[in-house]
This record gives structure tokens, C-alpha cells and sequence, in this order.
């Protein structure tokens, strides 16, 4: 006996709907798995980078850009960049500099997997100084009982939420000539792992 | 009715086959068209404020992290990007065009080419943006620049030997609200002017 017309469609309903059901849970699967699966994320191609230099921790310059060599796509080229690339189970990280309140530095605090957790310029600087503690929740609870309750820190802490991250700090050159005064106040920034207080 | 004992089965994988492929492509068309949810537009221009900030949502971080970049954080700045004129006419290299103000408030402000995949492209003058220290002004503060292959008097871009652009204007510490859309008479304008 032949399927009517009609027959056919209720044969072939299910499994079409099936399918949609099917490319739904693979299409939201790939999107939320695409930020851990990504073999050449800003992480990675940065720590790449860092692996190239003598400098395995610490902050590191990154090149000038031109075409061909960027580090990083969608980066402005009137800014030179320093990296940070940390990871936090040896101990926090303290980022520090002095700002002169005139040139832009601008500093974006990546955890892994593309979220930034923390931005700013030298415009949220506190009297004329960036002074940052990035750490786990742990190493941050550990800190706030250490303090001392009459003096309260001077610094800002920030909780990361990942173990490992990279601190991006960018320097605006208003003309192309001002390229190298730009690297220079990349250089005056400090990046150092520290050891908690002990107590 | 016949009864196939393979029917099923076969139905079954072919369900399977046809969702990941459908599923894979929904993926694929996703994260081309841009950095997720709740774009800012303003004629030509579109920016994602939620890519700089810690509740950028799954799409955008799945483009985030396929690319590579390294986003602008949202108390930094915001990155507008135009892949049209402002007629609406995809940005074509061997077209050439007029990038005029005005801009929004911001206390610094670059505008410069890259490639569609956020590469800079070189070019002859090894100029690849202006700033808003270092463009050249009319009297009264007004600006344009060309955007050109060959040399122009003035602000002059060159796409190189690149086939396409797009065109990126960063405002940094922009008191721009991102709540809603821009006035688009605030942004620069893309004039086409002739084609090659």
C-alpha cells in the first residue's frame, strides 16, 4: 500500500523535528565550547610571544606593530603594548605604575576564554599611581586578614576568575614619532608575582 | 504497509548528519555576523560594549576567542566598526571616499584601516591611522581624510593592495552613553566618491 500524501508528512514530522533538536544542541554546544576549544585565542598567541623572549615572567614588550607581524588582530597602531601573562597558583600579581595624567595608558584585565574582568586608563588612577593586586579568591581573603585595620591598603585588589590571564597594557603614541616615549612609560610598569604575608 | 527493518536506523543517522552540519553552520553564521548581542549602530558604524565588560555573553566570546583579539574593556573605550559607507555600499579598495566629521566626545580618538580579519595593511606611506592629536585640521577644527590607493593632499589612507577594508574609530574615555543608539549625525560620514 502507498502513503497518502498527508502520511508522509506525519511519517517525516518526527525526524525533522529530530534534526532541529539535534543542530540546536550542537549549535549551543559549539558556541559555549568554542572559547575552551580555540587552539590560537589572545591568551595563547601572547604566551607564544612571551615564550620567544628571555623573559619568561614579567612584563613583556610587545613589538611594533606592522602588517604581518601584529601579535593580537583588531589592535590600534597608534599604541604600543606590553603583556602580562600570569598564572596565579605561585602567588598574586602586583601591577604598578606611576601616571603622569597626560598620556593614555589604558590597562584591560583578561581572564581565560575571552572575558575581560577588569579596565581602566590612567584617568581611575589614585593620586597619580596604578597600583593593582590581581588573585584568587583565596589569595584575596588572605591579604584582607593580613591588613592591618588602622592603615587600610592602598592598593586595589581585583579577584580573578581564573587561574590563568594576561594583563594588557597599552600606551598611545599621539603622533608616530612619540612611538618610543610610548614604549618607555611601558617599561616604568611593573609586573611581579609576590609572596603572601605570611601569618 | 512493508515493513524495512532498516528504515529507522537509516532515518535516524541521516537525523544525525543533518543536525550537526544544520547545527555547525548555525555556528558558523553566528559568530560572522558580528560580536553577539546588543550592538550600538550609528550610521555606518557599529560597536559591542559588552565585549570589553565581564558579562559578555557566549557569542561574543566564542568570536573573541576564535580570532584571537583582545577586545577594548568597556571603562577604556569603545571600538566602532564600519564595513559600509555611509550609504550602505560594502567599503570597496578600489572605490575611493571621504571619511568627514564630526566625531563624538572622547578624550582621544584614532580612526585607521585594517583588514576584515584585524590585520593592518601595508601600504606605501606606512601610515595606517590618524589620531586625534596628529590629523591635520582646517581652521575651526574640522578634518577630513581621503582614503585612497594613490596619494592625496591632506589626511590620506591608502588600502594598499588589500581588495577590501574596514575602517576602525576608537574613542578612548568616551562619555558616550551605550545604553542606546548614537545620534548618527555625532559620527563621521563615509562619502564614496569614484570608482577605479
Amino acid at each position: 500500500m502507498r502513503l497518502t500524501v498527508p502520511d508522509r508528512y506525519f511519517y517525516f514530522l518526527p525526524w525533522a523535528l529530530a534534526t532541529l533538536l539535534v543542530a540546536g544542541i550542537v549549535h549551543i554546544v559549539s558556541v559555549l565550547l568554542m572559547p575552551t576549544l580555540a587552539p590560537r585565542d589572545a591568551l595563547a598567541r601572547l604566551a607564544a610571544y612571551v615564550r620567544t623572549t628571555d623573559q619568561p615572567q614579567g612584563l613583556v614588550l610587545l613589538p611594533p606593530m606592522a602588517p604581518g607581524s601584529e601579535t593580537l588582530p583588531f589592535e590600534d597602531p597608534a599604541f604600543a603594548e606590553a603583556v602580562c601573562v600570569y598564572d596565579l597558583t605561585k602567588g598574586p600579581l602586583r601591577v604598578a605604575t606611576a601616571v603622569d595624567g597626560e598620556d593614555l595608558l589604558a590597562l584591560s584585565f583578561h581572564a581565560h576564554a575571552g572575558r575581560i574582568y577588569h579596565s581602566m586608563t590612567d584617568r581611575s588612577a589614585i593620586k597619580g599611581k596604578i597600583d593593582i593586586v590581581v588573585g584568587d579568591a583565596n589569595q584575596i581573603d588572605a591579604l584582607a586578614s593580613a591588613d592591618d585595620e588602622d592603615a587600610p591598603p592602598q592598593e586595589v585588589r581585583l579577584t580573578a576568575p581564573t587561574k590563568r590571564g594576561f594583563v594588557l597594557i597599552r600606551s598611545f603614541a599621539k603622533r608616530p614619532s612619540d612611538q618610543e616615549r610610548a614604549r618607555n612609560r611601558l617599561r616604568a610598569v611593573t609586573c611581579q608575582r609576590f609572596d603572601l604575608p605570611q601569618g | 504497509m512493508k515493513f524495512k527493518p532498516y528504515a529507522n536506523y537509516l532515518s535516524a543517522g541521516s537525523v544525525m548528519i543533518a543536525g550537526v552540519a544544520l547545527g555547525l553552520f548555525a555556528t558558523l553564521l553566528s559568530l560572522d555576523s558580528g560580536y553577539g548581542f546588543d550592538p550600538l549602530r550609528a550610521g555606518p558604524w557599529t560597536a559591542w560594549p559588552k565585549v570589553g565588560g565581564a558579562d559578555i555573553d557566549p557569542y561574543a566570546r566564542a568570536v573573541v576567542s576564535r580570532s584571537g583579539e583582545a577586545p577594548l574593556g568597556r571603562d577604556q573605550g569603545l571600538a566602532f566598526v564600519a564595513r559600509a559607507d555611509s550609504s550602505g555600499a560594502p567599503l570597496d579598495a578600489d572605490c575611493e571616499y571621504r571619511i568627514v566629521d564630526p566625531l563624538p566626545a572622547a578624550r582621544f580618538w584614532t580612526l585607521a584601516l585594517a583588514t576584515a580579519e584585524g590585520r593592518l595593511i601595508a601600504n606605501p606611506a606606512e601610515r595606517y591611522g590618524y589620531s586625534s592629536v596628529d590629523v591635520l585640521r582646517r581652521e575651526g577644527g574640522a578634518f577630513e581624510i581621503a582614503v585612497a590607493r594613490e596619494a592625496r593632499p591632506g589626511n590620506w589612507l591608502s588600502p594598499g593592495g588589500a581588495r577590501g577594508f574596514i575602517v576602525v574609530l576608537r574613542l578612548y574615555d568616551t562619555p558616550l552613553d551605550v545604553e542606546s543608539n548614537p545620534d548618527p549625525n555625532s559620527f563621521p560620514k563615509i562619502v564614496k566618491l569614484a570608482c577605479a
